[in-house]
Formats: structure tokens, C-alpha cells, sequence
């Protein structure tokens, strides 16, 4: 780990040793490092367990439960393609492999240039317009996979 | 002259539909004053731009930037009551919606915001569920549950500690009710909160929104702060704790039992009922866990009382159905409707039709783990009852329609590859069956598979159905059963291409 992410994790244990209320949760703290780190580390196993009195096996149970919690670092941006019913009735499948194509990444992978991270979602709640992509934190629906390559060339 | 004050929707999807690009298209405009408001849920229309009219609301509908002139001419609108789709509809909870900024307190004042409250502070809490129990009000989350007797188990326990907790995981594909709630009144789910609180005597409450819907979580936390400042969170001197907590993708911990795992930071693995939540719930407490639906009828029911909600609706499903039309339809949104039209109708009076090119192929009703109808099979009512004896579920009211191009196989595969990629993993059939049906799925996918694979999945399906403790277990094998059964030849096809190698 670098010092850099070391000395965020411990800052954000620091934080929760604070709060009064009931122990700490695994998930919230993990949560929290993702947050300020932008990943969570393996490494921060340990630490986070020394922290909160809990297990190693208990952390890195939470760690590897919950989808959105990524040990790696992503891409400058993440484009997530919604899988959901609604998204796949209205073409969404198509959607994805315009992305897929225009990027050359399968899903979970980021490209080369470390520019995008490509991932899949199960329903942002946005079926009214869909299909959808989520391009970071903008939602963008009706899409089409000619709107596709336009989109993420505009959004580099 | 005064700017003429237009209304443009600032919920998720009204934005994904353009809204977003028009308020900023306008900002400068002097003519033009902004105000953004919920949506009324008429997807298809959007974006949707609305003027006040001595008539009322006045709506443009599908709306680019260079509509402003017509817009402000008061050219071809059309007054919002005589919109058919909206005019079908018996609107309760969802009465409110696209008319004022969700966030106003005032606005939901006027509209009636607060009386179920004050009603309830009044009644002893025996009364209250008493209330509850004539409504004959069910959980909206999908398991049907009375909602009184959960009131009460929780009410006669004697703990120092007792929780409310709104399942806001709303991760059923084709569903957003929830999230419209949220976004749009999230007054209402704070009031019925309140009130639950009241009657059990809690002091705390959660609501557990998914990770996908961020801006569900920020209004929430922003109405909590508003009506906390306002003094509406006191009770008798008591002040009730409201906390929003984030989910992290995890689709099982919409499972009240992994919820309440989830809500104590650890794995949102199941848990073995009972005990019932309302009995061993969170950190061990008493504890009511409803759907944010559920939290979202109790103030006009308390307010109108509960022989109104209870003359809404059919023997088994009093109130309103709040359904979501997606898919190949024109017109995909929210519906709010008395339980009894048959899917038919909902269908035929709501959905508009087919989309263009597209032909009716099957529709899923309530998520994921909802089974699938051919035309066929269209004239069931839309209620719990009828839907149980059908082996169906309504689930969380959503409605998917897919067309000719749907590949019934590459569904039934993406349906058990769903299930594996989200079971938690506490019970071996839902844990190890999801991932052999998907694997037996994918040998037919691939024109390798023979007539045995189709026999072991139905025997997989049965097995996963009888031993699973929660609903994703017990539910998964149905929409790939009811692939089979209703387009079995799609399946057969691939087979028979195997021997046609051969």
C-alpha cells in the first residue's frame, strides 16, 4: 500500500474510533475508504480489523460480499450499462455491446489507458427511459447504440 | 412583466429524458422563471414542461429547448386533467406528483402533508394499529404481508429499544416507485415513518437506500435535516432519529433479513425466520421493516382512515396497485390503479400499445423473479390472491413487456445468471442451483444441450423452490420455468439443431 492511501485508511478508522454510538460497522467503514481512497485495498484488511475488533476473515468476508466495493483502483470514469429487464426488452444488450466495441473492454475491465472502467448494473430505477447508461453520476436514457461512440468520445 | 414560472420535473429519469438539458438550456432566459418539481411518472412524455392556467396545469410534453417560444405563447399545451393516461388513474399516493419542488415543507402542508401525523398523535397506539387492521393494508415490498400484525407483534414487545426501518433496497429491474418517492415526496415517507414510530415506540428509524439511487439518498437526507429544523421529527417531547443508510450493490439485501445484516455493517446473508424482525430485528431489537411504499400509504390512511383504503381495491388487496409499465410499450411509466383491472387492461389502458415494430411476445410481472405471461394468459387480475393461486408474484409492481426479438433461452440464461451472481450464498440450492442452471442453460444456449438438461432444470427449479429460506431462492426457477413452459419450442429448437450436426 502507499503512504498515501495508508495514511487516508487510518484517518478514516480514526474518524469512526471517534463515534460515540454502537461499534462501528464493517460495511460503513469500507464504505467510507472507498470513498475518500477511491478503492479499498486488500491491505486494508488488516488495519480495518485491528480497528473494530473484528476478525480478519469478518472484513474480508464484507470486502468481497458487496459489488460495489472495488479493490482495485477504476478508471478516470466509470460507465456502468443497466442489464435490467426493462433496459434488455428495449435493446439495452445492444447498448452494451456498442460499448463494448467502441471501448474493447468486457465488462469488470478497464482500458488500457486507464481512461474507463467498464461495468454492468442491475436497474438505476430509470426503466421509464430506457435503456440506459450511467456515464460516473450522469444518467442518460433512451439510448441507442449509434448515440454510443459520440457519447464517450465527448465525455473523455 | 412578470417571468412566466414554468415547471420542469427534477427527478432521475425526467433528467435522463432531458429535463436537465432544458433547465439549462433556459437558465438566462429572463422571460422564463424555473421551478423544478417531482414528475407525475409519464415517462413517455417526458421531458414534460408545465404552466399554471386558471383551467390548472397546462403540460407540453416532449419538449426540446426550442420549444420556449410555444411554450410561452401558450401554444398547443394541454391542460394536465384531460390527459387520458393520467385521468384512468386513482392517484393516492402518488396525488402529489409533479406539481411543487419535493423539498418544500409548505407545499406539502397544503396538499395534506402532516394530517395523517397529527391523527395518529392523537389515538393511543392500539388505535392507531387498530386503524391499520381495518385498512386491511398489505406489505408492498412483494411478500404481502398484513402490515397491522407486524405493528403489533413489534407494539406488545417489551424492549428498551425498538426500530423503523424502510427497505428503500428497490433493486427489482423495472421498478422505481420507490425511487419516485423518494425523489418526489419524501415528506410522506418521512410521515409514515413517523407514525409507525409512534405507534411501537420507536425512537429510530433507517431507511436503506441502494447505492444506484444517489439522488434518492440526498433528497432524503435533505428532508430529514428540513423537517427536523421544522420540529416535526418531536413527538411528546421524544425526538425520533432518522439516519439514511447506503447499500453497496448487493441485490439480497432486499430481503428484510439481509437487510438487517447489511444495516449492521456485516455480509447481507439471510437470516432464518423466525424469529420475525418484528420480534428479533435489528441489533437483536424489536424492529418493523416496511418497503418504502408500504411507509408512503400510511399517511393518507391514517388521515382519510382506514375504511377508505379499505374500500379501494378487492377482497384479498385492499388499497391501490402502484405498477410500473416498461419495456416494448409507448407508453412505459408509473400507474397508480385499484387492485382488480386484469393485466390486460393495465396493458391495453395504460401502455398504449406496442412500441413501433415491436410485436407482443410475453410480459414479466414483479422483477426478476417474476413469472412470465403469454397473450394467453393476460385476463388475470392484477391482485395478490390471483396471483398467488398462479403461482405468480406482483411483486413490487413491475410490468416488462418484451417483444418477438427477445430470445427466450438468452433470458432464461440471463435470469439463473442473475440469481448466481447475486445469491448470498446461505442455502446450498439457491447457492450451488443457480449457478447449474445457468451452466445447463448455456449447453442449450450453445446448441449443445439434449433433452435431459431441460428435465434436470425443472427438477433443479423444484428443488431450489422447496429448500431456499428466502425469496430468491424460492423464486428464481420461476421465469425460466414459465419460459419453458410457455415457449418450450425455443428451447426444443436448440436441441434439435444438435442433432442436426449429428
Amino acid at each position: 500500500m502507499d503512504p498515501v492511501t495508508a495514511r487516508a485508511i487510518e484517518e478514516t478508522l480514526a474518524e469512526f474510533r471517534k463515534r460515540p454510538e454502537k461499534p462501528a460497522g464493517i460495511l460503513p467503514v469500507l464504505l467510507k475508504i472507498e470513498e475518500v481512497v477511491g478503492n479499498v485495498p486488500r491491505d486494508s484488511v488488516t488495519p480495518v480489523a485491528r480497528a473494530l475488533g473484528v476478525t480478519e476473515a469478518q472484513v474480508a468476508g464484507v470486502l468481497s460480499y458487496y459489488p460495489d466495493l472495488r479493490t482495485s483502483p477504476p478508471g478516470s470514469h466509470l460507465v456502468r450499462v443497466c442489464l435490467g429487464e426493462a433496459c434488455l426488452a428495449n435493446r439495452g444488450g445492444r447498448v452494451l455491446r456498442a460499448v463494448q466495441d467502441q471501448l474493447r473492454v468486457e465488462i469488470g475491465e478497464t482500458t488500457t489507458d486507464g481512461r474507463w472502467t467498464l461495468e454492468k448494473v442491475y436497474c438505476v430505477g430509470n426503466c421509464g427511459v430506457s435503456p440506459t447508461v450511467v456515464i460516473d453520476d450522469v444518467i442518460h436514457g433512451r439510448m441507442t447504440p449509434e448515440q454510443v461512440p459520440g457519447m464517450l468520445e465527448r465525455d473523455r | 412583466m412578470n417571468p412566466i414560472r414554468l415547471y420542469l420535473p427534477n427527478d432521475s429519469s425526467s433528467v435522463a429524458a432531458g429535463t436537465g438539458r432544458l433547465a439549462e438550456a433556459w437558465r438566462d432566459r429572463r422571460e422564463v422563471e424555473l421551478v423544478r418539481t417531482s414528475a407525475r411518472g409519464a415517462y413517455f412524455l417526458e421531458p414534460v414542461v408545465e404552466r399554471d392556467s386558471p383551467e390548472g396545469r397546462v403540460a407540453w410534453a416532449n419538449v426540446t429547448a426550442e420549444d420556449l417560444p410555444r411554450i410561452i405563447a401558450g401554444r398547443d399545451g394541454m391542460p394536465v386533467q384531460d390527459i387520458p393516461w393520467l385521468r384512468r388513474q386513482t392517484r393516492t399516493t402518488f396525488a402529489n406528483f409533479g406539481v411543487t419542488d419535493p423539498l418544500s415543507l409548505e407545499a406539502y402542508k397544503a396538499a395534506g402533508g402532516f394530517v395523517g401525523l397529527r391523527a395518529a398523535r392523537e389515538m393511543s397506539c392500539g388505535a392507531v394499529i387498530e386503524e391499520l387492521k381495518v385498512s386491511r393494508l398489505r406489505g408492498r415490498g412483494g411478500a404481502a404481508f398484513p402490515v397491522w400484525s407486524k405493528w403489533h407483534e413489534a407494539q406488545r414487545a417489551d424492549a428498551a429499544e425498538k426500530y423503523v426501518v424502510a427497505n428503500a433496497d428497490e433493486g427489482d429491474a423495472g421498478t422505481y416507485c420507490d425511487r419516485m418517492l423518494m425523489e418526489g415526496d419524501p415528506y410522506r415517507l418521512i410521515e409514515g415513518m413517523l407514525i409507525c414510530a409512534r405507534a411501537i415506540g420507536a425512537t429510530r428509524g433507517y431507511i436503506y437506500c441502494r447505492q444506484e439511487y444517489p439522488a434518492a439518498a440526498r433528497t432524503l437526507e435533505q428532508a430529514i435535516r428540513l423537517a427536523g429544523e421544522a420540529g416535526l421529527l418531536e413527538s411528546d417531547g421524544t425526538h425520533i432519529e432518522l439516519t439514511v443508510v447506503r447499500g453497496a450493490g448487493s441485490y439480497v439485501c432486499g430481503e428484510e433479513t439481509a437487510l438487517l445484516e447489511s444495516l449492521e455493517g456485516r455480509r447481507g446473508v439471510v437470516r432464518a425466520k423466525p424469529p420475525y424482525p418484528a420480534m428479533v430485528g435489528l441489533y437483536g431489537k424489536p424492529t418493523v421493516v416496511s418497503n418504502v411504499l408500504t411507509f408512503a400509504i400510511i399517511p393518507a390512511l391514517l388521515a382519510r382512515g382506514g375504511a377508505w383504503h379499505a374500500s379501494l381495491g378487492t377482497e384479498g388487496s385492499r388499497g391501490t396497485a402502484v405498477l410500473q409499465i416498461g419495456g416494448r410499450v409507448k407508453q412505459a411509466g408509473l400507474v397508480e390503479v385499484p387492485f382488480g383491472l386484469t393485466l390486460r387492461e393495465v396493458l391495453d389502458r395504460f401502455g398504449g400499445g406496442m412500441a413501433p415494430g415491436a410485436r407482443f411476445k410475453a410480459v414479466q410481472v414483479g422483477g426478476p423473479l417474476g413469472s412470465l405471461f403469454p397473450e394467453s394468459a393476460l385476463d388475470i387480475p392484477v391482485c395478490y390472491d390471483a396471483f398467488a393461486s398462479a403461482g405468480a408474484i406482483l411483486g413490487h409492481g413491475g410490468i416488462v413487456v418484451y417483444d418477438q426479438d427477445t430470445d427466450m433461452v438468452d433470458l432464461a440464461r440471463h435470469f439463473m445468471a442473475f440469481t448466481a451472481e447475486q445469491s448470498c450464498g446461505k442455502c446450498t440450492p439457491c447457492r450451488v442451483g443457480s449457478v447449474r442452471g445457468r451452466e445447463l442453460l448455456e449447453e442449450i444456449q450453445s446448441g449443445r444441450g439434449t433433452g435431459d438438461d431441460i428435465m434436470l432444470l425443472g427438477e433443479l427449479g423444484e428443488t431450489m423452490k422447496a429448500t431456499s429460506l428466502c425469496g430468491l431462492g424460492q423464486r428464481a426457477p420461476f421465469p425460466v420455468m414459465t419460459a419453458i413452459e410457455h415457449f418450450g419450442d425455443e428451447f426444443r429448437n436448440r436441441l434439435s439443431a444438435l442433432r442436426r450436426q449429428d
